[in-house]
């Protein structure tokens, strides 16, 4: 019989559940405290909503509250920052493709918020981006938003508000968490489910090099706590362990790996992929998703975390313990690490001859070692940037064309798109919402405009964003 | 730093190694190297109490420092001398461990701690052994930099041994024309002791209009020309620094 196990560190949010379902206990005192804490925002919120919702409005299936919490990456490492319902990552939303959803957002800062759902082919009005033209959720207050959900797969959502310079807003605080969108069949098949949502802290700007400013950071978590400070994965040996990885990181690509195992990667930003290859290493730029099966075939105590040990040792990893083992945990040992998307695409790239070729440029204008470089889209930076129109029904060619020094994670609102070339290589049967476009070099993808009205397309490096890094697509 | 120094300045060399410090450490598991060559254009042209004469004289240095962790390193120096008929001559050691302020404490300016003791023949400078601990801030700010080294110096063995510690502080201030050109003044200088300030007739006072190339972080690339206004200071010098970062911890990607 198959085991289905949840990672219920990412406890579901659902009102009418969620205490129930927060069954995962850190151990002794601090997760009782944390577990009350919950139980008591959760009782909250539903009174809240109970005297608030008009009639006419659905009861909401779910609620996210925007709120400061204090927050123990480790014992010896608190931080404060706004988080959703008092937990970071924030609760597990799992909803079903084409089943209609509805989520009313509190926000309970003195400032606005707003919140994307990340990969969602939905309409502008609840995909969360002020750019298009979505509401902002004013402080103190509240919103209910409704969409269905699709595609399936592992998304996520998480403020869209812009950080600018201040290092603890935006993505770079604790706003974010995971939508996973299960399909109306197949589930696949799995003993285990494992959520692990990566995560940078306490982010500074650093001046030294030869470059411009940079975010750097003190430390780094998976699931909100910090590498030796969550209980570990228990597994057992042959089990099917399926990963849904997340990288919720403002600003930094990260390299996972687990020691004497390979990923089987299913699924790349929710979409699955042409070929199932197996690695021994993920990468995964800020936002980019990866669902992988992970087969327990070498038992012993593991370190599933950073490949490089600057950011492992800054917190970054968690445990894996098959059962009946102690020990040390193994950490992975930095190698050549080497990512190509094209492992994933067909064996024979489909052809297919694009309706419209829309080139993007991506350029920076340095603006002093001290300051951040302004970037640009064909030139422009954000508000100023032209708008790409797009034709309904259309096949758009969207070339990526790198000329900075950085790579970029760049990401199209409410649609996807399937890489075509990658420096020039020819490939297909990989559909992504974040690509990194690495310095230097060219990425083609294919664009199908099938979901009207505004759309944004930016870099996912909060930074970068920031800077100019966004343009408007509108469909004639 | 500085060979030699204190009263009379004006028989000191100090132009071995110019360059006005800032607050940051080389990266842990990271080696520089750089090469300093300074020339005196027009300087000492006596020998003066037992010293080589620096007018002409090619200084070249080699500067070896290793990073330790995210907030110190460890610096070690060769310097040697060249004049016309006396080929490649060694002038002595020094070593520099120093550390600061880690960048993730998020202070508003750079901070770290130099001290630095070494060796050097008498023939090149008054006090063969001295020390020096030199206090380091900067900051930069969209395209402006600036660093402050307001040094102390003591000398451990030789004549300046009673003058007590001298004061040699530093000032460094540019600007990003674009991102690989940037430009300043760098300014250098001895006050003497610190309780007994010398006159200016003789303070070393030298100011550098300087660039700093920046074409790749492996690589880094300063050059000036200096001006010494006062008796005491050789007073045009050129100067040159060459320096190559080997980074030993570099993934493969």
């Amino acid at each position: 019989m198959i085991e289905r196990k949840l990672n219920s560190r990412l406890t579901d949010s659902r009102v009418d559940s969620f205490p129930s379902r927060r069954k995962f206990l850190y151990g002794a005192s601090l997760a009782a405290a944390s577990l009350a804490l919950s139980r008591d925002e959760s009782a909250f919120a539903w009174t809240a909503a109970s005297q608030s919702a008009p009639a006419q409005e659905p009861v909401p299936d779910y609620r996210i509250e925007i709120a400061e919490i204090e927050w123990e990456l480790s014992p010896k490492k608190k931080i404060r920052t706004a988080a959703y319902n008092g937990q970071i990552p924030g609760t597990l939303l799992r909803v079903t493709e084409g089943k209609p959803v509805a989520i009313e957002i509190v926000n309970h800062l003195d400032r606005a918020e707003i919140v994307h759902w990340h990969g969602q082919w939905i309409p502008v009005e609840a995909d969360g981006a002020m750019e298009e033209g979505s509401p902002m959720i004013p402080a103190g207050g509240k919103t209910l938003v409704q969409f269905t959900p699709r595609p399936a797969g592992l998304h996520w959502y998480h403020t869209h508000a812009m950080g600018n310079r201040d290092l603890k807003r935006g993505l770079y605080s604790g706003q974010f968490g995971v939508l996973l969108v299960d399909p109306r069949s197949n589930p696949g098949a799995y003993d285990q489910e494992q959520f692990i949502v990566l995560h940078d802290w306490e982010a500074y700007y650093s001046a030294s090099g030869d470059g411009s400013l940079m975010v750097e950071y003190v430390c780094g978590s998976i699931n909100g706590r910090m590498l030796g400070h969550d209980a570990p994965i228990e597994v057992r040996e042959g089990q099917r362990v399926l990963f849904h990885i997340l990288n919720a990181s403002a600003t930094e690509p990260h390299w996972l790996a687990l020691p004497g195992h390979r990923f089987k990667v299913l699924a790349l930003d929710g979409s699955p992929v042409a070929t199932e290859a197996s690695v021994e290493t993920l990468r995964l730029g800020p936002a980019e998703r990866i669902t992988a099966m992970v087969t327990m075939d070498t038992p012993g105590v593991f370190v599933l975390g950073e490949a490089r040990d600057e950011f492992r040792s800054a917190g970054m990893g968690t445990v894996i313990e098959y059962a009946g083992r102690t020990g040390k945990p193994v950490s992975p040992q930095a190698g050549k690490l080497k990512w190509d998307y094209r492992a994933f695409a067909k064996a024979n790239p489909a052809v297919h001859t694009p309706d419209v070729t829309i080139p993007l440029v991506f350029s920076s204008r340095f603006k002093g070692h001290g300051a951040l470089d302004k970037w640009m889209i064909n030139g422009k930076s954000w508000p100023d940037t032209d708008s790409i129109v797009l034709r309904e029904g259309l096949r758009h060619r969207l070339v990526f064309v790198n000329k900075s020094t950085d790579d970029h994670p760049v990401h199209l609102h409410r649609h996807n798109f399937e890489l075509v070339s990658i420096r020039g290589a020819a490939t297909s049967g990989v559909h992504k919402d974040v690509v990194i476009v690495e310095a230097g070099t060219t990425v083609e993808a294919d664009l199908l405009a099938t979901n009207r009205g505004n759309t944004l397309f930016h870099c996912h490096q909060q930074d970068h964003m920031d800077s100019g890094f966004m343009a408007l697509f509108r469909y004639a | 730093m500085v060979l030699g120094a204190a009263i009379p300045i004006a028989r000191a060399q100090n132009n071995y190694e110019i360059q006005v410090y800032g607050a940051d450490t080389v990266a842990p598991r990271n080696t520089m190297v750089e090469l300093h060559s300074n020339f005196t254009a027009d300087g000492q042209r006596n020998f003066v109490a037992g010293m080589e004469p620096t007018n002409h004289a090619e200084h070249e240095t080699i500067e070896i420092t290793q990073g330790i962790n995210d907030w110190s390193e460890v610096g070690f120096y060769i310097f040697t001398s060249e004049r016309d008929g006396q080929g490649v001559q060694w002038v002595g050691d020094h070593i520099r461990p120093r550390v600061r302020v880690p960048e993730k404490w998020r202070w508003p300016v750079g901070v770290s701690l130099s001290t630095e003791v070494g060796y050097q023949r008498a023939r090149y400078a008054p006090d063969t052994w001295d020390w020096e601990i030199r206090p380091i801030i900067d900051k930069t700010s969209g395209r402006w930099y600036w660093a402050v080294n307001p040094a102390l110096e003591r000398a451990w063995h030789g004549p300046d041994v009673k003058l007590g510690i001298d004061f040699s502080p530093s000032v460094k201030v540019s600007y990003d024309f674009t991102k690989q050109i940037t430009g300043g003044f760098e300014y250098y200088a001895d006050y003497g002791s610190i309780t007994n300030i010398a006159s200016l007739h003789d303070q070393q006072q030298q100011i550098f209009p300087a660039i700093d190339l920046n074409v790749s972080p492996d690589w880094e690339f300063n050059f000036g020309v200096g001006l010494g206004p006062t008796a005491a200071t050789d007073h045009w010098i050129v100067k040159c620094i060459v320096g190559r970062r080997f980074d030993w911890s570099r993934k493969k990607q």
